[in-house]
């Protein structure tokens, strides 16, 4: 909802734009110019600070997951899956090739279907310049119920794989409690290529006749992301930084540096600069290279090219993944066929006691946790670092950049612009502002 | 019939529609009726709706009553019952849910939402004791509404 407080007057301009709307949390938008000087252009973080890292010490190495997964009800998945790789490495649980697929799987999933809902729901009605997606309804009936449909599917998914979509409960240390059969992966199989990928060629057009509309802003940034050799690395990979290269997952706190902002009750992060860019755009500037031909035919057709430095585009980047995940989850799905079913039993029985880290990229960026773990395989020290915190600083600097670029602009369209800027990043807010704890004990 | 529950069982009182589901299994009360749990996706009722059977969405909500008390009412009272409720999937409340299903033709006729006021919502386990109180209270309105469903003379109802 904005709030305007002032009009413009030339160089004047103060905006609050108060718990922006189409966001997973509460933020502000603030900008503070006096004759022409800006003295604040930047996203605050109001939402109370979560402790889940305090819930975390002392439970087993089953519940690690179960906990995490609950820290927010959009990115269950990418919480659990990034949990369990976490307790895995810590407690050196060796998991096998169905299992690392069938999780693959899962966060295909779980990308479409928060990529099509930030897409359809929070980005096109800007593109259309509606406030929500409510007038599409009446207007563009059959977009909003192919969004629906690819939400729908995206979700079947989960269900078929880890039990539901939301809060999944079969993925546990060690692989899976249950094994999907034959008949719903081949079920599965169907609908992605009889419904998904003619709803996805839909979007590409529905999305190419608004390419007018998205911003043109560039701003050169640190763009981190996952990297793997073998493919589009989602479920695992190095640490790939534009500015620096590759490192191991297990040096992610200097690829984080987290630190504490007095306008935000998430922590910022930084690197290489003053700030760096996590999620789909980050993913497609280091890993273009690994995209199916579809997803590069769907860039093209949006104009989305390597090396892009607008962030608005981070959208079109959601999408163009979108389609790989769908042909990805078709060629996982003849994989695991064609190498036949296992009943396998998670393998629970730690070999070790100590510290792991585990890194995943889910929609909206790197996920970091880490645990270290006693000889009574419980929780002694948990961190994690949320992809929303390591935007944080970047969207600001974004702002401040381009708040003079379009001062002549009035002040609702400077607003809408803001708006549409941190509203590119999807910023999950309640994830982010998940910890204040460690610094406050210490 | 279908009894559907919305709301973050690690978000205490944000449970209550969790702790129903969990209660009706458990006792085997409402034996016909059909369980869904949305958890934190308000979204996935609109594909989980019954269109034709009596459909009961169970929310935490607050109304500004004291903390345990239940309340019935209509989808379109929903945005003048409830100050806030704490789902917020990218800013979809049940409000948004309704409207959005309203649009596309796939709100069921017959549909009452059963609202818990909380005591707390706080990142953690549990419901509060107001709460875990009013969970049979809410499964005895649910069957009030079972009961009015099958006897109203009302020209939507099969």
């Amino acid at each position: 909802m904005s709030t305007a407080a002032e009009t413009t007057t030339g160089r004047n301009l103060d905006i609050k734009v108060k718990h922006l709307t189409r966001v997973e949390g509460h933020g502000n938008i603030v900008v503070d110019m006096k004759n022409g000087v800006l003295a604040r252009a930047e996203l605050e973080i109001v939402e109370a600070p979560r402790y889940f890292e305090a819930m975390l010490q002392g439970r087993s190495f089953h519940e690690a997951a179960i906990i995490t997964s609950r820290i927010c009800g959009i990115c269950s998945l990418g919480h659990q899956i990034t949990s369990l790789k976490t307790t895995e490495e810590a407690l050196g649980l060796e998991v096998s090739e169905q299992t690392v697929l069938l999780r693959k799987l899962l966060i295909h999933g779980a990308t479409m279907q928060s990529n099509v809902l930030h897409a359809y729901f929070l980005a096109v009605p800007d593109f259309l310049k509606q406030g929500s997606v409510f007038p599409l309804i009446g207007s563009h009936p059959e977009v909003v119920m192919r969004a629906l449909r690819m939400k729908r599917l995206a979700n079947d998914i989960g269900d078929v794989i880890s039990g539901r979509a939301v809060h999944p409960i079969t993925p546990v240390p060690g692989g899976f409690t249950r094994i999907p059969t034959v008949a719903e992966l081949e079920d599965l199989k169907r609908q992605l290529l009889d419904q998904m990928m003619p709803d996805l060629l839909a979007t590409v057009e529905t999305l190419k006749g608004l390419a007018a509309a998205i911003p043109v802003f560039e701003r050169e940034t640190e763009y981190i992301s996952l990297r793997s050799d073998d493919d589009y690395a989602l479920y695992d990979g190095d640490i790939c930084s534009t500015d620096t290269g590759r490192v191991p997952d297990r040096e992610y706190r200097r690829m984080t540096n987290e630190y504490i902002v007095p306008h935000s009750t998430s922590k910022h992060a930084k690197v290489s600069r003053s700030s760096y860019m996590v999620g789909a755009l980050a993913r497609w500037n280091n890993n273009h290279d690994r995209l199916c031909d579809l997803a590069l035919t769907a860039a093209g057709a949006l104009g989305l090219k390597p090396g892009c430095t607008n962030p608005y585009m981070n959208t079109i980047a959601q999408v163009v993944e979108t389609a790989h995940c769908a042909v990805d989850a078709v060629a996982i799905i003849d994989r695991l066929l064609g190498a036949g079913l296992k009943d396998e039993k998670p393998n629970q029985e730690p070999t070790r006691f100590g510290t792991g880290v585990g890194a995943t990229e889910v929609p909206r960026g790197i996920l970091y946790h880490e645990y270290t773990y006693d000889r009574q395989a419980r929780v002694v020290k948990a961190n994690a670092i949320i992809p929303t915190g390591q935007n944080l600083a970047n969207i600001d600097d974004d702002m401040k950049k381009l708040v003079p670029e379009i001062i002549d602009k009035s002040k609702a369209e400077i607003t809408l612009h803001l708006e549409m800027l941190v509203r590119a990043y999807d910023p999950c807010i309640s994830c982010s502002v998940h910890m204040l704890d460690v610094e406050f004990i210490e | 019939m279908r009894i559907l529950a919305v709301g973050n069982s690690f978000y205490g009182d944000d449970g209550v529609g969790t702790a129903v589901l969990d209660r009706i299994r458990a006792t085997g009360l409402l034996p016909d009726a059909e369980i869904f749990d949305a958890h934190s996706d308000p979204l996935a009722l609109i594909d989980e709706f019954d269109p034709e059977g009596l459909n009961v969405v169970v929310d935490a909500a607050d109304m500004g009553l004291e903390p345990g008390t239940a309340v019935v009412f209509r989808p379109e009272e929903v945005a003048l019952k409830i100050r806030s409720d704490r789902l917020s999937l990218h800013g979809f409340d049940l409000a948004a849910v309704f409207d959005l299903a309203r649009g596309l033709g796939r709100l069921p006729a017959r549909l009452v939402v059963v609202g818990v006021q909380p005591a707390a919502m706080d990142p953690d386990q549990g419901l509060s004791a107001a709460v875990t109180a009013a969970v049979p209270r809410v499964i005895s309105l649910i069957q009030a509404e079972v009961r009015k469903d099958g006897t109203e003379d009302d020209p939507r109802h099969r």
